[in-house]
């Protein structure tokens, strides 16, 4: 009887699941991907950058959607992990969505590319700042349905370097970065280049391993070194940790560091530790152009939109709408090679090219901001030369 | 820097020991490892931030109800997991297992309901410091290390001396015979389950003020499993010198070699000195109960 019970019960699971897929060819939609870390440590971002794009394709369908059809947001959650992102890549690919938004993160996005390039889907990262997104390290050729509506790696280290060389007055510098993320390994390395470029020094370059909580046996190695800048390429709750420790430990040097600070996190977390330093972002809360945006977010939602993410990626979204119209069909195919012509195309943080020998766009500015009184302060902009 | 290594190195390990030494009292009775005592101590991490910032009950009464609320769920945890299987004598492999499971399930219940966030204590509690002769330690360290050290003689004193304590000491001997002796066995696991839970409130209230409160920061027990087996499994006084020694000896890693080799430094130890010493340091040959 119990077996029974069991049975009927499958079949009717079973019944759900085929007329959920029975609704998924639906002629009048056209499927927008969204491969967004939505639970995990970098879900502050991932869950702002879906309400924006939610919010933002509202908007789109009430004028009317792109082709006469309704966009559709298919959000799947990558946990920001490589595996994770992969898979999330295949469903998104056999949902036949036109593109992808996302991810936020460089790892995830070269993983997601052994997937994305043979089917022929393009996706445009939203904060994905390593090199190694959009082009092949071994054939150093572009991938073809890879992009991103951020700056790069080479550039947020530049101007980091230069920031803590020219503006900081900085002579000698210290580096605590993450051995386990490209991202933080690699924003070391351009830091270095640059700010030894400038006449300064790299007098400690002390390696961690992701997910550590205890910082103060490296710190205490810096302390000895007196370094005039740190400069801490991580994420919020790493460099958080690293500032509040170094305070434990008395050392009274300014830090430095890249876009993966700009949540609020960092201010709940570190507290009084970390006002007064400094890092590179993709885009501020106080910028002029993004100010109705803004608005509106907060409207909808009740809360801050976590930078830089939601702009990044209703860029991405202006981008892939952009390709559609041009080319007159929601192929990804298509839209991946209108995607390559991309010029001043007019998106939320400005004017979107991308260059097509590299699909990163061209000319994207970099934020200092600084923490002060708990807040992000907008300090200076910087522009790639 | 060498001292100032050290005072960082103990301040770790007493965390580490208080952990060990809730693993241990779990193993020395029912000869297996408790993989669900890591989100236990995150609960209770999460329990005592509640108190303090949303209830706004003082600290003190924060790390009483985190106490009381992780003994509890440990309790819980046990009657739900683990005593259907101790009543079909179950091998402790499937007692792991089950562990692990609740782990799992525990942490992933936490990013479903409350959330994925960081969240941190305030910095009234943290920001102090003691200065001596260039060494500086937190004051939330010093508390630590003196706090863990009354609580693993507290419940050494009450091992010792009470008769629920006797009663367990007797158990972790033989379960069967002291059944046999009159010893209610239900009973005696709930108050092991209890008392680990309370030691597990304390280090998550520790460990949430010294760094911060998240759905995965229990893996730290990770560390204070291998202090445990260092020590030898089942020791209390071992689960004590393990921690301490691994806490300092991987700073000292971190100072003078990497942070980046520390784990496999701390792994490596693990399996030298279970080659040398398989029972760890204070261990007593167990036998698999099956």
């Amino acid at each position: 009887m119990k077996m029974r019970w069991l049975v009927l019960v499958m079949l009717a699971i079973l019944a759900t699941v085929a007329a959920g897929c029975g609704t998924a060819g639906d002629d009048n939609v056209i499927k927008i991907g969204n491969a967004v870390a939505l639970t995990g440590d970098n879900s502050t971002w991932g869950q702002a950058e879906k309400n924006a794009l939610e919010m933002e394709i509202e908007k789109i369908n009430a004028k009317g959607g792109v082709l006469g059809k309704k966009l559709q947001l298919v959000a799947y959650d990558t946990r920001a992990d490589a595996t994770e992102g992969v898979n999330v890549t295949k469903r998104l690919v056999s949902d036949k969505v036109a593109g992808i938004i996302g991810p936020g993160q460089s790892g995830v996005a070269i993983a997601m590319s052994s997937v994305a390039e043979p089917a022929k889907v393009p996706f445009i990262a939203t904060s994905a700042t390593n090199p190694k997104v959009t082009v092949d390290d071994k054939t150093n050729k572009v991938r073809k349905y890879a992009f991103r509506t951020c700056f790069i790696d080479p550039f947020q280290g530049t101007v980091a370097a230069q920031f803590a060389a020219k503006e900081l007055k900085a002579t000698t510098a210290a580096i605590v970065y993450d051995v386990g993320s490209d991202y933080s390994a690699w924003l070391g390395k351009y830091f270095t280049a640059e700010f030894e470029k400038q006449g300064g020094k790299i007098v400690a370059n002390e390696a961690f391993r992701s997910g550590e909580l205890d910082y103060r046996a490296i710190l205490g190695k810096i302390k000895g070194t007196n370094p005039e800048v740190i400069f801490i390429p991580t994420m919020q709750k790493e460099a958080a940790l690293v500032m509040k420790q170094a305070a434990d430990l008395g050392i009274k040097t300014k830090f430095v560091g890249g876009d993966g600070w700009g949540s609020p996190d960092l201010l709940t977390l570190g507290g009084s530790a970390v006002e007064g330093s400094y890092f590179v972002n993709l885009a501020s809360m106080d910028d002029p152009d993004i100010q109705n945006f803004i608005k509106e977010y907060q409207e909808k939602y009740k809360a801050d939109p976590i930078m830089p993410n939601p702009v990044m990626a209703i860029d991405a979204l202006y981008a892939l709408v952009d390709a559609m119209n041009k080319t007159n069909s929601a192929d990804p195919v298509k839209i991946a090679e209108q995607l390559e012509k991309t010029k001043d195309l007019p998106v939320l943080s400005g004017k979107l090219t991308i260059d097509p020998n590299t699909h990163d766009p061209l000319n994207k500015p970099a934020i200092i901001q600084e923490v002060k009184d708990g807040k992000f302060i907008f300090k200076s902009k910087f522009v790639t030369q | 820097m060498f001292i100032q290594t050290l005072v960082t190195g103990l301040a770790i390990g007493g965390i580490y020991a208080l952990m060990a030494v809730g693993y241990s009292l779990v193993f020395s009775i029912l000869n297996f490892s408790n993989f669900a005592y890591g989100s236990i101590i995150m609960l209770g991490a999460y329990i005592g931030y509640y108190l303090l910032m949303e209830m706004g009950v003082p600290v003190y009464l924060a790390i009483g109800g985190s106490i009381a609320g992780a003994a509890l769920l440990c309790l819980l945890n046990e009657r739900l997991a683990y005593s259907t299987l101790r009543k079909r004598n179950a091998p402790s492999l499937y007692f792991m297992i089950s562990a692990m499971g609740t782990s799992i399930f525990l942490e992933n219940f936490v990013y479903a309901t409350i959330g994925s966030r960081f969240y941190a204590f305030p910095e009234v509690l943290t920001q102090q410091n003691f200065s001596f002769g260039g060494v500086s330690i937190g004051m939330l360290d010093v508390f630590a290390i003196v706090f863990s050290f009354i609580a693993i003689y507290g419940l050494h004193y009450f091992l010792q001396n009470s008769r629920t304590g006797i009663a367990i000491r007797a158990a972790s001997y033989d379960m069967q015979v002291s059944q046999l002796n009159g010893v209610n066995i239900a009973r005696t696991i709930g108050w092991v389950f209890l008392l680990a839970g309370a030691l597990a409130g304390i280090s998550g209230m520790f460990l949430g003020m010294k760094y911060m409160v998240y759905p995965t920061m229990g893996w730290i027990t990770n560390k204070a499993y291998i202090a445990a087996v260092i020590g030898g499994l089942g020791s209390l006084p071992g689960a004590v010198v393990g921690g301490l020694l691994l806490g300092v000896l991987e700073t000292f890693v971190s100072a003078y070699v990497s942070s980046v080799v520390r784990d496999v430094f701390s792994f490596s130890l693990l399996v030298v000195l279970l080659l040398v010493l398989p029972t760890g340091l204070f261990g007593k040959f167990l036998e698999e109960k099956v």
